[in-house]
């Protein structure tokens, strides 16, 4: 799979059909990786494929001029799809050098189950439906919902729809939207005011170091709504009701562009679950409009599409 | 803008200027009656109004939110108020699924002509708002 991406990408590069490459290389700390971005066709020899290419490269597409071959899973594609459709990027500057993905191994999970740091387990590896975990000679098998990303058991799209080159591998299915669903349902089990509460708690955590944002491919605004001065829509210093504002309108101004890549949670430096935001945000687009994110380039986006008659039992 | 200490609930209401704003305008000319809790904004279409302002009223310590606009097909943009729909419409689950009660956000549809329409609205968010008492939301102490 490395093997046949590396090639590809050498040669994309070598025939100039793009300027740059954005995949994945291995990260200086052990199970991570780090994004790759060059147009050297000898460094394309450390692209990697693995199960911790979490980030979304799609990002990328908007931040770099020029022609690009970005690398994507499933989940990158369709917020590929989501910024052409929003006419972020155009479908030609882009190549898709589409991966088949088997879920996202989450590193926190591997280190509650093994009880073990990072540093100290040696190997994480996907064999079929199985991780195995070795840590020294002690070797582990458990089943692979465990240890994935939340946003991976909820996955839709394990194979690109939208691509030029699509790398050959396997995509083990994985899928239990229950599971991934599961602190949702929780949240929903609460009362109002509860859930008001539990929010508020997390927010009051937040430092507005905004990764979430910076991380996110559906947040393209040139002038977030928070930098704003005039008028002053939050404060910029880190309050909790500032916060919450703050993300729970990050989360309906990218309805219908997040694609529950799981991204901002995962960068989240204090652990708000904020995916638990975006998935519900998400599903609740999903079922008032029947709308999925980044499956059809040719759709108008949600919020500039409209049906005569919908959600007319809100409205008085 | 701050809302009044008196007249519990307070309301701020968001009125498209070429439906809403003028229904409010024609409840007035015609001596309808209804409370004084709402505050009215006027924009200049449904479509115009961000899920942020909604947040930002209930942050500024507002009880309830109205929004109101054209009646679908009605829009003086044409598809202004559709857009405003879905928008409203996400914002009122999502919100709902934070922790806000349902009743403190609400839209309606109130054309030029219906002044009896609009104080009949007013009439009624007033009155779900106050039954389910202050917003404590965004204070410091408290639930």
């Amino acid at each position: 799979m490395e093997k046949e991406l590396r090639d590809q990408a050498a040669k994309l590069l070598e025939e100039g059909t793009v300027d740059f490459i954005v995949g994945f290389a291995a990260g200086t700390l052990k199970h991570t990786t780090t994004p790759l971005i060059t147009g050297d066709k000898d460094a394309t020899s450390s692209l990697v494929i693995n199960p911790f290419i979490s980030n979304n490269l799609a990002t990328y597409a908007l931040e770099i001029s020029g022609r690009l071959g970005i690398v994507a899973k499933g989940c990158d594609s369709r917020s590929i799809v989501s910024l052409i459709q929003d006419k972020q990027i155009t479908r030609q500057d882009i190549v898709i050098l589409g991966i088949p993905c088997s879920g996202l191994i989450d590193l926190k999970k591997v280190e509650k189950l093994s009880g073990k740091e990072r540093d100290e387990i040696d190997d994480i590896a996907v064999v079929e439906d199985k991780v195995v975990i070795t840590i020294g000679s002690e070797k582990r098998e458990v089943t692979a919902a465990t240890v994935l990303f939340d946003h991976c058991l909820g996955c839709e799209l394990q194979i690109p729809q939208e691509y030029d080159f699509l790398i050959q591998g396997p995509a083990n299915e994985i899928r239990d939207n229950e599971a991934s669903r599961e602190k949702i349902q929780e949240l929903k089990q609460m009362f109002p005011d509860q859930r008001w509460a539990y929010w508020k708690q997390q927010f009051s955590r937040c430092i507005r170091c905004y990764a979430c944002r910076q991380v996110c491919p559906a947040c393209f605004c040139e002038r977030c709504f928070v930098e704003e001065s005039q008028p002053r829509w939050v404060s910029p210093v880190s309050l909790w009701q500032d916060n919450l504002i703050f993300q729970a309108v990050r989360a309906i101004h990218v309805a219908g562009r997040c694609t529950d890549c799981g991204e901002c949670e995962r960068v989240c430096p204090v652990d708000i679950p904020l995916r638990s935001l975006s998935k519900e945000m998400y599903d609740l687009v999903g079922e008032m409009f029947d709308y999925k994110t980044g499956m059809n380039a040719g759709a108008p986006p949600l919020m500039t599409a409209y049906e005569l008659t919908e959600v007319e039992s809100l409205i008085r | 803008m701050k809302p009044k200490k008196d007249d519990q609930p307070r309301i701020v209401g968001f009125l498209c200027k070429w439906c809403s704003y003028a229904g409010a305008d024609l409840a007035g000319t015609s001596r309808k009656k209804y409370p004084s809790n709402l505050t009215v904004l006027k924009v200049p279409c449904s479509g115009r109004i961000d899920p942020l302002f909604v947040l930002k009223g209930l942050r500024l310590g507002f009880d309830g939110i109205l929004v109101s606009g054209c009646h679908p097909g009605d829009c003086h943009y044409q598809t202004g108020n559709y857009r405003a729909r879905r928008r409203i419409a996400l914002t009122k689950k999502f919100l709902e699924y934070m922790g806000v009660p349902e009743q403190r956000v609400q839209a309606s549809w109130v054309s030029a002509s219906e002044g009896t329409k609009f104080a009949q609205v007013v009439e009624d968010v007033v009155e779900s708002v106050r039954a389910i008492g202050p917003s404590n939301l965004f204070n410091d102490e408290g639930k």
